[in-house]
């Protein structure tokens, strides 16, 4: 029961929530899925005179995949991303990471965008993103604008979108040449949890991606680990070297969920396994998308 | 507070109702429409007590204004027909259910489940079903009456969902 | 015994069609009209605080706000074996959460706005927020007036000091035994407090009516005994047991929490403040982790000797509850504890102290176990260390000094029979001990942990059944009991027991849930003992039900009553094969004689029970001389896990369960208890866990932080063995099983973890991040911060 009142506004097109949003200001929010702002409302952690829904807009659904290019519309739920077979066969690190990302009840509803907006460090959108170096698109009153995912973030909370804009979607190019990822995600259990750490690492012949989530205010990218990556030391001096940089690129804290001993020892044992998951699938012996290697590992028995 | 008119196809009958902006899908359904299926459990998504299929899908009814559902389509387990489905003659045989709190929204998370993918296997059925808590029964009679109705269709199970993790061109 | 037809056998849940249709109703589903009023609790935000000031006014002011309520309205003390506790906290708050005022609306939602608008202040007080801090000699004092509190005999509470209760149990010589020993290990193990989750959340509905009727609707295991209570706390309206009537429809779930009363005596005060309607208190799932009861904390010191030979000799066991803020429900817990904690094992020599220590945490009280779950961590534990020790392979060691019918309980009293033994060897074929199973990749380690397990009832002398039943004019039956459904299947197994001494299928036998002004007595659904209690008293109303039939077919035909049977819905006689006479024939109408006059009418039948055989009257000094306890049911368990040495996760590869339950009266039900207290059990030894800050305030209230268990984390298989040693006085043999299925389940997980990968955690839980760092030789446990873990003394 939510015993904040507010207005409701349901808008067909995206000027009209545009123009919406620019008269009522920071007392507006805007809904897409829900599943995080429905909590928030009912626990009064906002406030809003009025709610934009902004599932009436037609062109916010749309997902799409053309010129190699994939725009996820901030309409998008979690489900449709991963039931489009263009994801599934192009962006399979979606599917991973998707799978443990709540559960089918709530990725009915919730939104790719919806998740990072929310921007808390947990989320899992983040690490996926920030690999696949997705641009997302931004509009206002001043006009449309383009804010990549390594800007997006600014802290718990708290993102580079200014008061009156609004995200329609964001771009997602697809890796050149062949290219493998793996999502890792540490959880108290194998069942629906928010990260207590995790990572997202892509490979290509030419690149090395690597992002972590829940190990610092926002989720990060982290240069120096894929420098040593892509350097040209033997592979298993390389991860030896990068496992020891993970402290330089993230600063894990102690709350509910872990320590800050356990997440900063577990980062290890998660970039080592996605690591060697990625090598393994760029070889096509590794396991298939889904599996969390954190539960369910077998590079190792592979032989990798 | 505005009052608006929404109006929803509810079990096959469409139903008009007048709610504030603020009310919720799962207190609308329950106190103004009279469908009590759908319990309170959580009031935050996690339990998935309040399981309804929202055009097709399953929500979690506590994390849907009633307003959002204007013009849309809900299945409650009342809704499911006057006879019993097979998934739910199956819960019954297989006592998948003690308390019976969270078998209505289990049983449409099975639904669900199975009408996307009719031969689920063990890991499949429990991963679909793993949103929707069960503090009673220890999950397992639940797995098993679904993979009696999973069996029941075309093939056996299929294993492990998705191919191999090849690299990608 | 004849062969039976309906105890035994897999009968069909006579709950399973509304349940699966979505027709069951529960208290929220219920529906009360327009008139109905919603009640908002303000709660404390300290833990612990005096109540300086509450001011309602802004809040009474809100349209549709109906009353604000406080401590001042209702000046009443209640509990149920000791009156500690209030109705709105008075002058102080003993806990986070506890309530302090109360807004009626005519909505939820203003009343949750106007409960905004009532202003308490506070003068914080020092919390005491652990056992040791509540037992240093200059502890605040959370109940100054301990002393004064009414309470049961069986409590001995020591005044100006933080110990409500002090259950001493003494056999034998402990320290003369300890100093024969050949070996002597001394340790303390903790358990933190564990929450219910029941998936529904409280809810009562109170309706005190015009006519001074007071109604309740509660989600309740304990219709009775809230009447009672409730009777008993607003004495002051001149309320008469008639006048009060609780009517619990189905529940969400109990296991314990909703025994006895504890926020339900909010929709009794609160009916009784607007008469004329009906309000509805119902818990958010905030309030559910922070206002009910808790499974308490324990911190269990346990020194045990035993000889070369693998006997043990001696057992010295300190239970210290950490019970939070109001023990009458919790208190009896610890009584429980204190009378049992040697487990199932013939220990000659025993000293038990068993103290229940007010905190300024949340109400402990009855969970699943009641007691027995916290102590059966620390002492399997410590007898796998010992079977180490002596070089004695765990199982053996157990098989050895495992209780039979007929030793010696710690109090004085005989075991009851009950195959412990055929349970020890019936898991560990089942489960394979002594085979190392193949880890399933390079990282992981296996093991496999092996536990014992009892318990018993833990029932005032005097807690009765009964039951009472009426023929239908088809012959068809209703069976009215007071036993509460609360998913385990009792109904069902009432209506097998009243089928087969009625012989008639269960399928023309209704029971449904109580309703205390129809249906007969019952003390509580809690301790596992409805199939028993109740049972014997639906056995004893169907019997009385058949003399009935027998006598007025006797007068109406002269037949001797000696000679009659009942067989598939008809009455025989041996004498005379040939005659046979319907049920539907003559249960209401009655039998026409030749006169043409009837003989007979409605048929009834009523059943009591009560252990008449108990009593609590124990020296305090030592608890030799009672009979507090009815009977234990026991069994044994073993876990086989697969353990990742760098992630410290536990994949549960297999529990067995071995319980001697008498007589499975529904085999099926026997093993959905099976499977569902050891999830429940695993979910507490691997990952529940309630975390407080530092202010006493719970940092978790909720399934997001308090992670319950998904279906993705059972363990791939569980399987149930039970074993039928008859119970002389259950029904047909039957003794209880409900809870007992998740006391193992800590002690097999820590006894395979130590197996699989060489570490002993003494702290529940072993959480991944624990059992990872304790590999990693990093873990600085809080509760183990000095050396000198565990000790040999007598090494001779």
């Amino acid at each position: 029961m939510i015993s904040t009142e507010f207005e409701y506004a349901r808008p067909k097109t995206l000027r009209e929530a545009v123009r919406l949003l620019g008269r009522h200001g920071k007392s507006a929010r805007i809904l897409a899925g829900g599943t995080d702002l429905i909590g928030w409302l009912r626990d009064d952690l906002v406030k809003p005179d009025i709610l934009i829904d902004i599932k009436g807009i037609g062109s916010l659904g749309k997902l799409s995949f053309r010129q190699n290019m994939l725009r996820i519309g901030a309409g998008v739920t979690i489900t449709e991303l991963t039931e489009s077979r263009a994801v599934r066969t192009h962006f399979p690190l979606f599917v991973e990471m998707a799978g443990m990302l709540a559960c089918t009840g709530i990725r009915n509803r919730a939104t790719v965008v919806g998740n990072i907006c929310s921007a808390v460090p947990c989320c899992d959108n983040g690490p996926v993103l920030m690999v696949y170096e997705a641009v997302l698109q931004v509009t206002g009153q001043e006009g449309d604008r383009e804010i990549p995912m390594s800007e997006w973030f600014k802290g718990p909370r708290q993102t580079a979108l200014r008061p009156g804009e609004i995200v329609t979607g964001v771009t997602v190019p697809k890796p050149a040449g062949r290219h493998a990822a793996c999502f890792a995600k540490l959880k108290r259990y194998r069942g629906e949890d928010l990260a207590q750490a995790s990572v997202a690492v892509l490979r290509s012949d030419s690149i090395c991606r690597v992002a972590f989530g829940s190990v610092a205010p926002t989720p990060v990218r982290a240069p120096n680990i894929e420098r040593i990556l892509t350097s040209r030391m033997p592979p298993e001096a390389a991860l030896e070297a990068a496992i020891d940089a993970i402290p330089k690129e993230t600063s894990p804290i102690t709350d509910l969920r872990s320590s800050k001993e356990y997440r900063g020892r577990m980062l290890g044992v998660m970039l080592e396994r996605a690591v060697k998951t990625v090598a393994s699938r760029l070889e096509g012996s590794g396991p298939a998308y889904g599996v969390n290697v954190l539960d369910d590992y077998t590079a190792d028995a592979e032989g990798k | 507070m505005k009052k608006h008119e929404i109006t929803m196809k509810v079990n096959g009958e469409v139903r008009s109702v007048i709610v504030e902006p603020n009310d919720v899908l799962l207190d609308v359904l329950r106190e103004k429409l009279g469908i009590k299926s759908p319990k309170i459990g959580c009031e935050r998504g996690d339990c998935g007590a309040c399981t309804i299929l929202l055009n097709g899908r399953t929500v979690r009814s506590c994390l849907v204004l009633a307003i959002e559902a204007d013009g849309c389509e809900i299945v409650t387990v009342e809704g499911l027909g006057e006879t019993l489905t097979p998934l739910q003659q199956a819960f019954l045989d297989n006592n998948a259910f003690q308390c019976g709190f969270c078998a209505p929204g289990m049983i449409l998370t099975a639904t669900e489940l199975l009408q996307k993918n009719p031969t689920p296997d063990d890991d499949e059925i429990k991963e679909g079903i793993s949103g929707n808590l069960c503090r009673c029964t220890g999950y397992q009679p639940i797995v098993d009456a679904i993979r009696t109705v999973s069996r029941s269709g075309k093939s056996g199970g299929r294993g492990k969902s998705g191919r191999s993790g090849r690299p990608h061109e | 015994m004849n062969k039976m037809h309906y105890v035994g056998q897999n009968e069909v849940r006579i709950d399973g069609l509304e349940k699966i249709t979505g027709a069951a109703r529960y208290v929220d589903d219920l529906e009360f009209g327009p008139n109905l009023l919603h009640a908002e609790i303000v709660a404390s935000p300290y833990a612990h605080a005096l109540i300086t000031s509450i001011d309602t006014s802004e809040a009474e002011k809100v349209p549709g706000v109906v009353k604000v309520l406080t401590g001042k309205d209702f000046p009443y003390k209640f509990g149920l074996y000791m009156k500690d506790r209030y109705i709105f906290a008075q002058d102080r708050v003993r806990f986070a959460g506890e309530q302090v005022a109360a807004v009626i609306a005519r909505s939820p939602k203003i009343a949750k706005q106007a409960a905004q608008k009532v202003k308490v202040t506070y003068e914080e007080l020092t919390p005491v927020l652990d056992v040791d801090n509540a037992l240093k000699p200059t502890a605040k004092l959370i109940h100054p007036e301990l002393g004064a509190y009414p309470r049961v005999p069986w409590f001995f509470p020591k005044e100006r000091t933080n110990i409500a209760h002090w259950r001493k149990t003494r056999k034998g010589d402990a320290e003369a035994a300890m100093r024969e020993a050949d070996v002597v290990l001394e340790d303390v193990y903790v358990v933190p407090r564990y929450a219910h989750c029941a998936i529904e959340p409280h809810v009562i509905v109170g309706l005190y009516d015009l006519a001074g009727r007071l109604t309740l609707w509660s989600a309740s295991q304990s219709p009775f005994t809230q009447r009672n209570v409730f009777a008993e706390t607003l004495a002051s309206l001149g309320l008469s047991h008639k006048d009060i009537r609780v009517v619990t429809p189905y529940i969400g779930g109990g296991f314990g929490g909703k025994a006895g009363v504890s926020m339900e005596i909010l929709g009794a005060a609160l009916a009784t403040a607007v008469r004329g309607s009906p309000v509805k208190v119902r818990w958010t799932r905030e309030q559910e982790f922070c206002n009910t009861y808790q499974r308490q904390g324990l911190t269990a010191k346990l020194k045990m000797g035993v000889k070369r030979d693998g006997t043990i000799v001696a057992l010295e066991h300190t239970l210290h509850f950490d019970a939070g803020a109001y023990v009458e429900y919790g208190a009896n817990v610890v009584n429980a504890a204190g009378l049992s904690a040697t487990g199932p094992y013939r220990v000659p020599n025993v000293k038990i102290d068993s103290l229940c220590i007010y905190t300024n945490l949340p109400p402990g009280g009855p969970y699943r176990g009641f007691g027995y779950s916290e102590f059966h961590f620390g002492l399997e534990s410590h007898i796998d260390r010992l079977a180490e020790m002596i070089g004695m392979d765990p199982v053996a060691f157990r098989r050895h000094n495992a209780i039979r019918e007929g030793d010696t309980l710690p109090y004085g009293a005989e075991m009851n029979p009950g195959n412990l033994v055929e349970a020890i060897d019936r898991v560990a074929a089942d489960i394979g001990w002594g085979k190392k199973e193949t880890p399933s990749r390079p990282g992981v380690s296996t093991g496999k942990g092996f536990s014992l397990f009892w318990k018993s009832p833990a029932m005032p002398p005097n807690a009765a059944s009964s039951a009472f039943l009426k023929f239908n004019e088809d012959g068809s039956v209703n069976l009215m009991v007071s036993g509460m459904e609360i998913g385990q299947g009792f109904l069902t197994v009432m209506a097998q027991i009243a089928a087969e001494e009625l012989a008639l299928p269960v399928s023309k036998i209704r029971v449904e849930t109580p309703d205390t002004d129809r249906n007969a007595y019952e003390w509580q659904t809690v301790g596992s003992h409805v199939t028993w209690g109740c049972g014997n008293a639906v056995r004893a109303a169907a019997r009385e039900a058949r003399e009935k039939m027998f006598d007025v077919v006797h007068r109406a035909y002269g037949f001797d009553p000696a000679d009659l049977y009942l067989e598939n819905e008809h009455v025989k006689s041996r004498a005379k094969p040939d005659f046979t006479l319907a049920y539907r024939d003559f249960v209401i109408s009655g039998i026409q004689t030749p006169h043409g006059n009837f003989l007979g009418g409605p048929v009834l039948g009523s059943g009591m029970f009560m252990p008449e055989f108990t009593s609590a009257t124990g020296d305090p000094e030592t608890s030799q001389g009672g009979h507090p306890n009815v009977h234990y049911t026991v069994g044994a368990a073993a876990a086989s896990v697969e353990v990742d040495r760098a992630t410290g996760k536990v994949r549960v590869l297999k529990t067995s369960l071995a319980v001697d339950v008498g007589k499975a009266i529904n085999p099926d039900l026997v093993n959905g208890q099976v499977v569902g207290g050891m999830v429940q059990g695993l979910a507490t030894v691997l990952y529940e866990d309630m975390k407080f800050d530092e202010r006493g305030k719970l940092l978790n209230p909720n399934f997001t932080d308090y992670k319950i268990p998904t279906a993705r984390d059972i363990p791939d298989v569980v399987s149930p063995i039970i074993i039928e040693t008859p119970q002389p006085d259950g029904p047909f043999g039957a003794r209880g099983v409900g809870e007992h299925t998740m006391i193992p389940s800590a002690p097999i997980i820590a006894n395979a973890v130590n197996d699989a990968v060489g570490v002993r955690i003494k702290s529940m839980p072993l959480t991944a991040e624990k059992i990872a760092l304790e590999i990693a030789g990093t873990y600085a446990d809080p509760h183990f911060t000095t050396g000198g873990r565990c000790k040999m003394p007598t090494e001779n």
